[in-house]
């Protein structure tokens, strides 16, 4: 019984397949060339079959347009979607093990923009290996990324539509009622999340206004007294574990002086949606939103 | 005169940080405000307490080790206390009380280690020996936790080696009230040998002569101003230039005796530091600067101008 219906399963994919106008599927480019977030030239011969990715950022992007099984290295930290952790780790993503990545073999390299990868990439030039550098710190830059990494590894059609999904996702308006929220990544001393962040705009469209959203970098740390001051409603922690606990400094005695801590408003965000920038953007939207209506 | 302007400057120094910060609270509501009560005056006491304390450990080590670079986190404390906080956070100590705790039995360890290597060359403490064994057992505390970091997942790590970087946003009333509980023992200590400390300035030998028991006196300053400094990484980070640059501003306006230069570092640190905080908080409002920073900028152009009269007189 169940094996029939496997069958007319495959039998019916088949035919749909072939129904399938050919003009949904753009012709793959035989030799992909696109501009890098560094305004670099990249121009491959032939879409990337080996890929080494080093930041958790591209590797989940990477998966999202259909490339997962090009990917060939990842690092120690890349570890969504699930089964990103089966690929070898070959090292970190700063200031990367250009051995360790030559070894696999890889025909591109993503590296995430940073000074401290200005020698790597260097050394992946001299070895003849292309590399792209991506810095996805915004949600147009998860757009953006998408389509080059698409373009690069021969999905540009999926590469595109996450774009454009993401594009819809930035352009709907935020709600009306509104929360306001202190992002802190760290207590002593206190860091913040400002305007040049990610969860900045994720938490805006979800209804949560940053009260450090003056602040242009995507953190700084600030001073406890402006968090009292500015008085959030609720306080955000991006949070690793699975079982989220109240934070420790929140038992600390001068950060008892926020009212927000000592009434207890903290949410949790769970650190593999909201801890770096992703394609899931709208699913990161509408969890927060849940979790703004727990404290509302 | 000059006390009473020392003494005129703290209580200034101590005014001022309660009244400023990125928020502007009217004077007249200075009083009913719970951010200055919760967080600001705390704030400035304990910065008035660690700046004092550091610049009478700085002021104790360059007497014991007659080098005038003797700084107290010279010694590998600093080192200490960077491994004891990265470890703790590597490990994920729990509490709200983990970091300070870790940071402070770190700097004990390094103290204990250092004091033990530099009995090596005989029970006087040698200075060269101990100046070396500082330097040693702080590299190898730093090399340590290079490692930790460099193999942990970054971004926390990274904060709590701007933690280092010296900070007093962890000040509440209770800390200050452990600090003010603990400080007065080691400062004791050191006030006591303010006379054997002139002598030592003579030299071991002519010292020795003169009554000061070298060799007890070497390890109770060491170990007292050592003490001092493991409770103010441990509350407020590394903050350097105090212990260093303040013996000296006192030695320059107060002369070389100890029992008049002791008491002058206290108050000088203090304000130093004060101060320093008021403008870490208010200057990039609402962000902060490090305070170690600023104690720099402030306290070298001032060394430069006293070095100069000093050097002309």
């Amino acid at each position: 019984m169940r094996r029939s219906s496997l069958r007319w399963w495959i039998a019916g994919v088949l035919v749909l397949a072939a129904c399938a106008p050919r003009r949904r599927h753009p012709p793959v480019v035989r030799a992909p060339a696109v501009t890098d977030d560094a305004g670099r030239a990249v121009a491959l011969t032939a879409p990337a079959r080996r890929v080494v990715s080093l930041a958790p950022s591209s590797t989940e992007l990477l998966f999202a347009v259909g490339a997962g099984r090009q990917v060939v290295g990842r690092t120690t930290w890349c570890r969504y979607p699930p089964a990103a952790r089966s690929i070898p780790v070959v090292g970190d993503g700063l200031d990367p093990n250009v051995e360790s990545v030559a070894a696999v073999h890889p025909d591109l390299v993503v590296l995430y923009q940073s000074p401290s990868n200005g020698a790597a990439l260097a050394q992946l030039q001299d070895l003849g290996i292309p590399a792209v550098v991506l810095r996805q710190d915004r949600l147009a830059d998860v757009a953006r990324d998408a389509r080059i990494l698409g373009t690069l590894t021969g999905h540009p059609a999926q590469g595109d539509s996450i774009a454009s999904a993401l594009d819809v996702v930035a352009a709907r308006r935020p709600p009306v009622a509104h929360t306001r929220v202190a992002y802190v990544v760290w207590d002593n001393p206190p860091i913040v999340i400002g305007a040049g962040s990610f969860l900045d705009e994720v938490g805006r469209l979800a209804g949560a206004e940053n009260v450090f959203h003056d602040l242009r970098a995507a953190s700084a740390p600030v001073s406890l007294e402006s968090i009292v001051a500015r008085n959030p409603d609720v306080i955000a922690v991006v949070d690793d574990s699975t079982a989220p606990a109240t934070p420790a400094f929140a038992a600390r005695p001068e950060w008892r002086a926020v009212p927000a801590i000592r009434a207890g408003r903290i949410l949790h965000l769970p650190g593999d949606l909201f801890g770096r920038p992703t394609p899931r953007a709208a699913e990161a939207i509408a969890v927060f939103a849940r979790l703004l209506a727990t404290v509302r | 005169m000059k006390w009473v302007v020392l003494v005129g400057a703290s209580l200034l120094a101590v005014l001022l940080a309660v009244a400023s910060g990125p928020t502007r609270i009217p004077l007249a509501e200075l009083a009913g405000s719970p951010i200055v009560r919760d967080l600001r005056v705390p704030r400035a006491l304990l910065g008035f307490l660690v700046g004092g304390a550091l610049a009478v450990a700085g002021t104790g080590l360059q007497a014991l080790v007659r080098n005038p670079l003797a700084d107290p986190f010279l010694m590998g404390l600093s080192g200490g206390a960077g491994l004891g906080a990265v470890a703790a956070i590597a490990l994920r100590l729990p509490g709200p009380w983990a970091l300070p705790l870790a940071a402070f039995a770190g700097a004990l360890a390094a103290m204990l280690l250092v004091y033990r290597l530099g009995l090596v060359a005989g029970a006087t403490l040698d200075p060269r020996v101990l100046l070396l064994a500082g330097v040693v057992v702080g590299s190898f505390a730093a090399a340590i936790t290079t490692a930790i970091v460099s193999l942990s997942e970054a971004e926390q790590l990274r904060n709590a080696l701007l933690w280092l970087w010296g900070g007093l946003s962890g000040a509440s009333w209770s800390t200050l009230a452990v600090i003010a509980a603990y400080l007065p023992v080691p400062l004791i200590v050191i006030a006591v040998s303010a006379r054997p400390l002139d002598l030592l300035g003579l030299g071991d030998e002519p010292a020795q002569y003169l009554g000061a028991d070298v060799a007890p006196l070497r390890r109770r300053v060491y170990l007292a101003a050592s003490l001092l400094t493991a409770a103010a990484v441990a509350v407020s980070g590394v903050i350097g230039f105090v212990g260093l640059i303040v013996p000296h501003i006192g030695r320059l306006a107060w002369g070389h005796r100890h029992r008049t230069l002791l008491p002058a570092a206290f108050l000088g640190g203090g304000i130093l530091l004060v101060l320093s905080d008021t403008l870490a908080r208010t200057i990039v409002a609402p962000r902060e600067l490090p305070v170690g920073i600023v104690t720099a900028l402030i306290g070298v152009p001032v060394f430069a101008v006293l070095l100069r009269r000093w050097v002309r007189a």
